[in-house]
């Protein structure tokens, strides 16, 4: 040992580099050879070949750098809209709600299977107040919803009676309020993905005539008890029909009354516009050519009529317009025999207007018993 | 020059025996692997398998493919510090 170190230091400076490099070639080599020898396994074991992949995947799976998407190059709050079909009850529902309405529309979870009972009931039964009465026995069912799809997009569809939103359609309730209300409408309904226009208006009349129908500020979903629950005031069931109805039906509707209206129709309402127009006084003209039909129609929803910005078109017959200020007058005297009423609500919709086909015929023959 | 192979001998084994040459070797692994080195010989052997076929590969073939520019490929800067760490182990044991 001792020898060797004596031969080592001998070595002049050339020789020692020369190990050096000799060492370190050794080195090299053998990190060379481990490398032929792992490419020689993974080959013959066929893991070699794993881990690439051709252009065209490359490009399809390239990570994306861009503000606003996520890596995949997608919008990263695109789920918030997402909507899932309830494999039950085959509607849609926001991704965020489906968890909970599926629990309790396959039967799960406290109360639930009580309440998908009666939710398949009362699908199919076309007049569902009853069951809608009592399902808002149970403080759950306030996230529920019931009834067919249309129902529930349309509870969805209408708004919190104490948002903001409402107080500022309630401010137009006098003045431009059509236009108003049916671009927050559609406001919100962009927002919620919801497509508003699916729903009629027939539906939202008819729920609104036997259901209390106020939305409620935790769940979006409408009271489905009668007019007269008593969790809601009259002034949160008049702001609701505004908003969904437009100003006609603000008053609390009148069942009976409710049911003449529908047959109403765009012209009509056109016609009557045009008279209030042409006539100052007519509190209840025009109601005579509405109330043809309905002969319950009072002097309230008339003035609400009255109330609305009319840019429709004086399309007026001459010859009816004097006959019917005549019954006009007369009828003012007793006007208001019926429960102020939504009787109008027809008109709340913008772009439905009333059409004078039903009552034109009929109208003459009750003038003739009037007169 | 049996002289000189003799002292060859000697030196490896010291490293052998000291730890020095496994450390040196790890060192240079990590190196190689930080540099990107092993990968573009990973391609390079890529290359020669295609070359052969990928039945008939064998380890003689991917060594005599790769060494030479295994040896080329190695940067400077990892040379130089594998080369001064020899440089000092062989100043340290030569005294």
């Amino acid at each position: 040992m001792k020898m060797e170190d004596m031969s080592l230091s001998g070595l002049d400076n050339t020789k020692l580099e020369a190990l050096a490099q000799d060492i370190y070639s050794d080195l090299v080599d053998d990190a060379c050879l481990g490398l032929c020898f792992d490419v020689h396994r993974a080959v013959k074991q066929g893991y070699f070949f794993l881990d690439d992949t051709d252009q065209e995947s490359m490009k399809e799976f390239e990570i994306v750098d861009q503000p606003g998407v996520d890596i995949f190059g997608q919008v990263f709050n695109q789920w918030k809209n997402k909507e899932c079909v309830c494999p039950n009850c085959n509607r849609s529902i926001a991704a965020s709600r489906f968890a909970p309405h599926l629990e309790k529309c396959m039967g799960m979870g406290r109360n639930s299977s009580r309440i998908a009972n009666r939710r398949i009931a009362s699908s199919n039964n076309l007049n569902k107040s009853e069951s809608d009465q009592e399902d808002n026995d149970d403080v759950n069912d306030n996230d529920w919803s019931y009834g067919s799809e249309k129902k529930a997009k349309k509870r969805r569809s209408e708004k919190n009676p104490n948002s903001p939103r409402r107080s500022k359609s309630l401010k137009h309730k006098n003045g431009e309020f059509n236009s108003s209300v049916s671009t927050d409408l559609y406001k919100y309904n962009y927002n919620t993905g919801i497509s508003y226009e699916t729903l009629g208006p027939e539906e939202l009349r008819s729920l609104l005539t036997t259901q209390c129908g106020v939305v409620s500020e935790h769940t979006k979903k409408m009271c489905t008890r009668s007019h007269r629950c008593p969790q809601h005031t009259d002034e949160q069931r008049r702001a609701v029909r505004v908003f969904l109805l437009g100003p006609s039906a603000s008053m609390l509707p009148d069942p009976d009354s409710v049911m003449e209206s529908d047959g109403y129709d765009v012209s009509d309402g056109q016609v009557l516009m045009g008279r209030l127009q042409w006539d100052g006084s007519s509190d209840i003209s025009p109601s005579d050519s509405a109330s043809s039909k309905a002969s319950t129609t009072n002097s309230d929803s008339k003035r609400t009529k009255k109330k609305k910005p009319s840019s429709l078109s004086l399309t007026v017959v001459g010859a009816d317009r004097g006959e019917r200020e005549d019954r006009g007058g007369r009828e003012g005297g007793s006007g208001g025999v019926g429960s102020g009423s939504s009787s109008q609500s027809a008109l709340g919709l913008p772009g439905r207007k009333k059409k004078p086909k039903l009552s034109a015929p009929l109208a003459p023959s009750i003038y003739d018993d009037l007169n | 020059m049996s002289k000189d192979s003799q002292m060859r001998a000697v030196i490896n084994q010291k490293l052998i025996e000291m730890g020095e040459r496994e450390r040196l070797k790890e060192l240079l692994r990590a190196k190689l692997i930080e540099c990107g080195w092993r990968d573009q010989l990973k391609a390079h052997c890529k290359e020669v398998i295609k070359e052969k076929g990928l039945e008939n590969v064998t380890v003689e073939d991917l060594v005599a493919g790769i060494t030479p520019k295994g040896r080329a490929l190695v940067p400077d800067s990892v040379k130089k510090e594998l080369l001064l760490r020899i440089r000092a182990f062989l100043a340290q044991h030569a005294t």
